[in-house]
């Protein structure tokens, strides 16, 4: 292999070591792997809220007593999508709080403590056009807008309160007879107030001087332009090429990139969500569902479809064996038989379809979306579910067509790499 | 030999699990085999006595050497192995980690 393309390769490489060992991002990472039930339990609320209780599409058509727990399904969608800053944060501090070994629940409980202290406790509310405040925690800074303002505290304050519990001068001195919990508990008290106080003042300080609240703040100058670069066709393609380029050295480029590409999704789903329980409609494309049933179905890089090309076009046994051992798994989304066992890392014949057919499906199913032939989702479906299956939990018929375009398209786009195979295979075998 | 892999989500490790199994029982060895995301190798630490990571994430080998230590001898799955779920060579290269068993 060239000089330029090794050192690209080994540059891929660090950048991958590097964003798994960052103990802020791997703990994001991680904290987000965690929760991901919650989401998909969340957006399946919507799903039963529909085939229950909807009056025109559920179950409540011919028992409409069924509409009264409709409050019920909105509940499940607040405890989990609505209200997901808080124990995300959490989990993040006490992912974060393990690195950094200090006691992780009493880490998770001060971050969250300090998220509160530095939001609105009061909202706004108009009653009969009058204009006044309530005692209240806004949504929007308990859901998914909080999301980044959240991150942000809680690397701030673990690191903060893990300074301040390693110091030995502010810790309380007790006798050694006294069992080791108490002695914890009681050293934990001067951080937690430190810690607190100085969280507090620093979010009433900062809503004094800008007439903002630190949560409103981040989220429009952080969180609101990366949603938008995320969603946009040019943002969204960009990241799912940069992540192929992971997969062609081997790499699982979904892993790599989902400190950044994890919270985005999370708040378009739950923005979708909401939108829907408001009597709107949903309009974030990106979700994780989204990502499953289109950018990567079939396996990344649109890999089944590499299965039906060999399956049509090869002419190699070698080629038609691992296409059949990877069928199945590839029916389920996993790719890594055909990726390791063909091979497509680091394999120059497949390299431009394996790396742009993700951007190719993700294009398609965008475009779908745009000429509101398909609607954007608001019920993900978890990693493994068997294609065509997915699309139509998440997207209805209209994902099942817009796969099964995306299929057919790939398998074409895969096709003369295949036929470059079999000329190769036959080269060789002359030569040999 | 308790021998655990690692990979994003189990999944796919859990398709070369079925396969080891099978040739284990085929050679008649009686080994503890099992499949985890790789987030939770830290909790099961103690649990195994080999961990074999998939070759799609071997960019976190140097990372979770760090949080093994000593405890377990770690690889990366040979690649194409893998690929084929070629489970009697997967086997094979757990126990010669593990100084032949």
């Amino acid at each position: 292999m060239s000089k330029i393309s090794k050192k690209f390769e080994d540059g891929l490489l660090v950048i991958a070591e590097k964003v798994e060992e960052n103990k802020y991002l791997g703990s994001i990472k991680n904290a987000f792997t965690i929760f991901m039930p919650f989401v998909i339990v969340g957006s399946f609320a919507t799903l039963f809220n529909s085939l229950i209780c909807s009056p025109t599409t559920g179950l409540a058509k011919w028992i409409p007593i069924l509409e009264k727990i409709k409050p019920a399904f909105v509940a499940v969608n607040f405890a989990t999508m609505s209200f997901m800053t808080v124990p995300v944060i959490f989990l993040i501090a006490m992912q974060l709080a393990k690195a950094n070994k200090v006691p992780e629940y009493i880490t998770g409980v001060v971050v969250v403590a300090s998220y509160i202290s530095v939001i609105p406790e009061v909202v706004t509310v108009i009653v009969d056009k009058q204009k006044g405040t309530a005692a209240g925690i806004p949504g929007a800074a308990l859901g998914a807008q909080g999301l980044f303002v959240g991150m942000i505290i809680a690397v701030l304050v673990v690191e903060l309160f893990s300074k301040l519990t390693k110091i030995e001068a502010i810790k309380i001195k007790m006798p050694p007879s006294v069992p080791k919990g108490i002695s914890t508990s009681f050293n934990t008290l001067i951080p937690i107030m430190i810690t607190l106080t100085i969280t507090a003042i620093a979010g009433n300080v900062f809503f004094n001087v800008t007439g903002m609240y630190v949560n409103d703040f981040i989220y429009q100058a952080i969180q609101a332009p990366l949603e938008v670069v995320f969603q946009s066709p040019a943002g969204i393609i960009a990241i799912v090429i940069f992540s192929q380029l992971f997969w062609f050295l081997g790499i699982h480029g979904g892993l790599v990139i989902s400190p950044i590409r994890n919270p985005l999704i999370a708040a378009a789903i739950a923005a979708n969500v909401a939108a829907v329980n408001a009597g709107g409609v949903a309009t974030q494309a990106v979700t994780y569902g989204f990502w499953l049933n289109f950018i990567v179905a079939g396996g990344a890089g649109i890999t089944l479809s590499l299965i039906f090309a060999i399956f049509i076009f090869s002419k190699r046994d070698d080629h038609k064996m691992i296409a059949k051992v990877a069928f199945l798994p590839g029916l389920c989304g996993i790719s890594e038989p055909i990726v390791f066992g063909l091979p497509l890392v680091l394999n120059p014949t497949f390299a431009i379809p394996f790396i742009l057919n993700s951007g190719i499906a993700t294009a398609i199913a965008l475009f779908a979306t745009k000429i509101g032939f398909m609607p954007c989702n608001t019920v993900d479906v978890p990693f493994g579910v068997p294609v065509l299956i997915g699309p139509f939990i998440g997207h209805g018929w209209q994902g099942v067509i817009v796969q099964i375009i995306i299929f057919a398209v790939c398998t074409f786009t895969w096709a003369p790499f295949v036929l470059m195979s079999n000329r190769q295979a036959k080269e060789e075998a002359k030569q040999a | 030999m308790r021998i655990m892999l690692a990979c994003c989500a189990g999944m796919s490790t859990s398709l070369v699990v079925s396969k080891m199994e099978e040739s284990a029982k085929v050679q008649g060895k009686d080994h503890k085999i099992w499949a985890v995301d790789q987030t939770q190798i830290e909790e099961e630490l103690g649990n195994f006595d080999v961990l074999l990571l998939g070759p799609q994430v071997r960019h976190i080998l140097r990372k979770v050497t760090k949080i093994v230590g000593e405890k377990a001898p770690i690889a990366v799955i040979e690649a194409s192995a893998y690929g084929r779920c070629d489970g009697e060579a997967v086997l094979k290269q757990a126990e010669e980690l593990m100084g032949g068993i």
